[in-house]
C-alpha cells in the first residue's frame, strides 16, 4: 500500500450499484481509494470537490450517472460544470488538473468502473503525492489567543457608552436584521459569549467599519470582532457561516502549502509588458480564481482589473515584476478567524517577495493593500518593501501633466471600498481620479465616502437574506443617481453587487452595468 | 559628456513676461546654475525700468562652454514667454529651429511656424497657493525641455536663490514644472510612435 489518498464521491444510484457488484465479487479495488457515497453527483459543490485537496488528498473522483439516467434530471449537468470549474482552479494553483476527474457509469458497468478506478490510481501513482499534501505544514500557531476579557480590554470595548450610534449606522441593522453591534459587544463584556445570539451575530458582522467611524469612544469593533472570531475558531467553532460552502477558505488554506508551483499568470495577454528584473512588483490578488468560480453564475471578469492595472502601469512606462508563486494575501482568512493559516500565507508571500529583492509593491485590490501594508506588520510579519495602492501611483503620474482622458459617454456613480475609504481614510483618493475622468456626469450616491454602504459581504462569511436586502438598497441608491455605470474599486464589491442584482423577485429592475475604476481609466487615458 | 558639451556650445535664452512675475530671477537662476554648478560661462542682461511696474520685461541669458564676449541677444535659441506682449515682441527674432516655451494661459501663440511647448505655469502656481511661483515652475519646465542646465544645478540654484523659508515650497513648484516637462516630452514620444492610449 502506498501513502496516496484518493477520494471517490460515488452517486447513490447508477454507479453505486456497479461499485457494489465489485465489492460483492471481491474485485481488487485499489486500497488507497476511499469511497464516499453521495445522493447525487450534482450535490457535490465546488467547495466539496476542493476540500479533499486542502485536507491532503492526491486525487478526487466524482462518479455520477450517465447523462440521461440522472435520477433527478440535471445532476450530471451540474456535476460537469462544477468539476470543470474546480479543475481550472486546480490548474491556477499549479496542481495537475487530472487529479480531479468526473466519470459516469451505468449500474451494469462494473468492469468498466474497475478499469477506470485502476487507471486513475495508476495515473495518480505516476504523478506522485499532491504538492498541496506532501508538504508537512510547519506548525505555526498564532500566539495563543487571549481569553475574552483580554480581547475586550485590548480593544477597550469597556469604553462603549451604549449610545447606539453604531447600530443606527450599521448597514445590517438598517436592512432589518435583528443585529446590534453594541448589544453584541455588551453581551460579550457580560460574559455571555456562549449565548446563541452572540454565537450567531459574531459571524454576521460585515466588518465594514462604519460603526468604528461613528463611535464617539473610538471602539474598533471590526478588529474586536475579528479577534473574537479567532478565539471562537480556536475553540472549534463550526464553519457553517462560510459562504459558498467554504470554498474560498478552503482555497486559501490549500495555498498555505509551500510545495505548490502556481500557474497563475498564464492567461495574461501578450501585449502586457512585464520585467522580471524590476524592483517594482505588481500584486494581482485572487481575481483569476473568482472568475473561474463565478463564470457559470455571474459571468464577471474581475481579471480585467489586473489587466487594466498593468496596462496603466505600462502606459507610464512602468513594467513591473510579477510573483509566480503569489498566494492570497490572507485577508479573508484573518477576517474569518483563521489567523494561523493567515500567518502561513503572509510568511510565504513575504519570503517570496523579499527573495525577488522587491522595493515597492503595487496593488489595485484594497483588501490586499490593507492586509499587506497594515495587517502583516501588525501580526509580526515584517516587510522591507513599500506597499503602494495603484491609485496613489496613478495620481502621482497623472499629476505630472500631459495626460488627459477621452470623453466617456456615461453617467457614473461610485461604490467606495471599505478598506480604502474607512480603514485607510483615503476616500478622497479615488475621488481625485474620478474627477480627472471625462464622463457625461458623475454623481455620488446618497451614502458615499466614509459613510458609504457596504457591498454586502466581507471575507465570504455570514451571507444571508439580509445581505441581499442591504445590497438591493444599495443598488437602488445607485439607480437613484440616474447613472448607468456603477464604478467599483474592489473586485469583491463587483462580485457582491452583481450578485445583488440577480434578485429573482425583482427581475431586471436592479440591473446596472459595473466597471472598475482602473478599467475606465485604461479605456480613456491618453497622452495630450 | 563631450558630446553634450559640443552640442551645447552656446545657447541664447530670452525669458520674457510682465514685470513682477520674477522673470529676472528666473534668468538669474538659469545663469547661476550654468556657471556655478555646471561650470560653464554665462551672462545675464536684464531689461527693466518702467516695465517693473507691470510692463513688458525680459531677461537675456547666454550659456556657453567658452567665454562670452557680447552679452546681448539678437536672435535667441530659446524663447520662454509668460506674457502676450513679450511673445509678440520677441517671436520674430526667434532663431529658426529654436525652442519656444509658453505659459499656455497667458500666451496665445499666433503665426508660429514650428513646434512649441506650453505649460499652465501660472495656473499650477495658483493651485500650489502662490501665483508668484510661476517663474520657478517655468525654470523647471525649461530645465526639462531644453536641458541647457542640469537638473541638479537647477534645483540647487533654486534653493539658493529664493527667500529663506520658502525653499521647500519653491522646490515643489520646480518639480511640478520639471515633471510636467518630462511628461510632455514623453507624451510627444508616445504619440510619435503611435501609442496614445493604455
Amino acid at each position: 500500500m502506498t501513502d496516496l489518498n484518493i477520494i471517490v464521491f460515488l452517486c447513490n444510484w447508477g454507479p453505486h450499484a456497479a461499485y457494489q457488484a465489485l465489492q460483492d465479487n471481491a474485485s481488487r479495488i485499489p486500497v488507497e481509494v476511499d469511497m464516499v457515497r453521495i445522493p447525487c453527483s450534482g450535490r457535490i459543490s465546488k467547495a466539496l470537490l476542493l476540500k479533499p485537496f486542502e485536507m491532503g488528498a492526491d486525487g478526487v473522483l466524482l462518479i455520477g450517472c450517465k447523462s440521461g439516467t440522472c435520477h433527478y434530471g440535471t445532476g450530471t449537468l451540474t456535476a460537469l460544470k462544477n468539476v470543470e470549474d474546480t479543475r481550472d482552479i486546480l490548474g491556477l494553483l499549479g496542481l495537475r488538473k487530472d487529479r480531479l476527474r468526473l466519470a459516469m457509469f451505468l449500474p451494469d458497468e462494473s468492469e468498466e468502473l474497475l478499469c477506470f478506478l485502476t487507471d486513475f490510481y495508476n495515473d495518480i501513482k505516476a504523478a506522485g503525492k499532491s504538492p498541496a499534501a506532501s508538504d508537512p505544514k510547519e506548525e505555526m500557531l498564532a500566539e495563543v489567543s487571549d481569553p475574552v476579557t483580554q480581547i475586550v480590554a485590548a480593544h477597550d470595548v469597556y469604553a462603549c457608552q451604549d449610545c447606539g450610534k453604531c447600530s443606527s449606522a450599521c448597514p445590517l441593522a438598517l436592512s432589518g436584521k435583528p443585529f446590534s453591534p453594541w448589544a453584541m459587544a455588551n453581551a460579550i463584556i457580560m460574559g455571555r459569549i456562549d449565548s446563541p445570539a452572540v454565537q450567531k451575530d459574531i459571524w454576521s458582522c460585515l466588518t465594514c467599519g462604519i460603526c468604528y467611524e461613528r463611535c464617539p469612544s473610538a471602539v474598533n469593533l471590526p478588529e474586536f470582532v475579528r479577534d473574537i472570531r479567532h478565539f471562537l475558531k480556536k475553540k472549534g467553532a463550526s464553519n457553517r457561516y462560510e459562504a459558498h460552502g467554504g470554498f474560498f477558505q478552503s482555497l486559501m488554506r490549500t495555498m498555505t502549502s509551500k510545495a505548490l508551483k502556481f500557474k497563475r499568470w498564464d492567461w495574461l495577454p501578450d501585449d502586457i509588458q512585464i520585467d522580471p528584473e524590476s524592483k517594482v512588483l505588481f500584486f494581482g490578488g485572487c481575481a483569476p480564481y473568482f472568475d473561474v468560480f463565478f463564470r457559470n453564475h455571474l459571468g464577471i471578469q474581475t481579471s480585467d482589473i489586473i489587466i487594466d492595472s498593468l496596462k496603466l502601469l505600462n502606459f507610464f512606462d512602468i513594467n513591473p515584476a510579477l510573483l509566480n508563486d503569489e498566494r492570497c494575501c490572507g485577508h479573508d482568512l484573518i477576517w474569518s478567524g483563521d489567523k494561523e493559516n493567515f500567518l502561513r500565507l503572509a510568511k510565504l508571500n513575504v519570503e517570496a517577495i523579499q527573495d525577488m529583492g522587491i522595493e515597492e509593491l503595487v496593488t489595485t485590490c484594497p483588501e490586499c493593500y490593507w492586509t499587506l501594508a497594515h495587517d502583516y506588520p501588525a501580526n509580526g510579519i515584517e516587510i522591507n518593501f513599500k506597499v503602494t495602492h495603484i491609485y496613489d501611483l496613478l495620481e502621482r503620474e497623472i499629476d505630472k501633466g500631459a495626460v488627459g482622458f477621452k470623453e466617456f459617454d456615461h453617467n457614473l456613480t461610485f461604490q467606495d471600498p471599505c478598506r480604502l475609504s474607512r480603514f485607510e481614510h483615503r476616500s478622497e483618493l479615488p475621488g481625485k481620479l474620478l474627477n480627472r475622468l471625462n464622463p457625461k456626469a458623475f454623481k455620488e450616491m446618497q451614502d458615499s465616502g466614509t459613510g458609504a454602504v457596504c457591498c454586502g459581504n466581507c471575507a465570504w462569511i455570514g451571507c444571508d437574506s439580509f445581505s441581499k436586502a442591504l445590497q438591493v438598497k444599495r443598488i437602488r441608491q445607485a439607480h437613484d443617481t440616474g447613472s448607468d455605470i456603477l464604478v467599483t474599486a474592489c473586485p469583491k464589491c463587483l462580485i457582491h453587487l452583481s450578485c445583488g442584482m440577480e434578485d429573482p423577485f425583482l427581475g431586471k429592475e436592479l440591473k446596472m452595468e459595473m466597471m472598475d475604476l482602473v478599467s475606465i481609466m485604461a479605456k480613456t487615458i491618453q497622452w495630450e | 559628456m563631450t558630446k553634450e558639451k559640443k552640442e551645447l556650445l552656446k545657447k541664447e535664452i530670452i525669458i520674457t513676461g510682465f514685470g513682477g512675475q520674477g522673470i529676472v530671477l528666473a534668468g538669474r537662476i538659469l545663469g547661476k546654475a550654468a556657471s556655478l554648478c555646471d561650470h560653464k560661462e554665462s551672462t545675464l542682461i536684464q531689461s527693466y525700468g518702467p516695465e517693473a511696474r507691470g510692463g513688458a520685461c525680459s531677461a537675456d541669458v547666454i550659456i556657453s562652454s567658452r567665454p562670452i564676449y557680447y552679452p546681448y541677444i539678437k536672435s535667441p535659441d530659446i524663447l520662454a514667454c509668460m506674457s502676450q506682449s513679450g511673445f509678440e515682441k520677441f517671436i520674430g527674432s526667434l532663431k529658426k529651429g529654436g525652442q519656444l516655451l509658453i505659459d499656455q494661459d497667458l500666451v496665445k501663440p499666433v503665426d508660429v511656424a514650428g513646434d512649441f511647448f506650453s505649460i499652465p505655469a501660472t495656473l499650477m502656481a495658483e493651485e500650489l497657493g502662490r501665483t508668484m511661483m510661476a517663474n520657478i515652475i517655468m525654470v523647471g519646465f525649461i530645465t526639462a525641455i531644453t536641458e541647457v542646465i542640469s537638473l541638479k544645478a537647477s534645483r540647487d540654484t533654486v534653493t539658493g536663490s529664493v527667500p529663506k523659508g520658502t525653499e521647500e515650497m519653491n522646490l515643489t513648484a520646480f518639480s511640478k514644472g520639471y515633471n510636467y516637462g518630462l511628461a510632455l516630452l514623453k507624451s510627444r514620444h508616445k504619440k510619435a510612435v503611435g501609442k496614445t492610449g493604455a
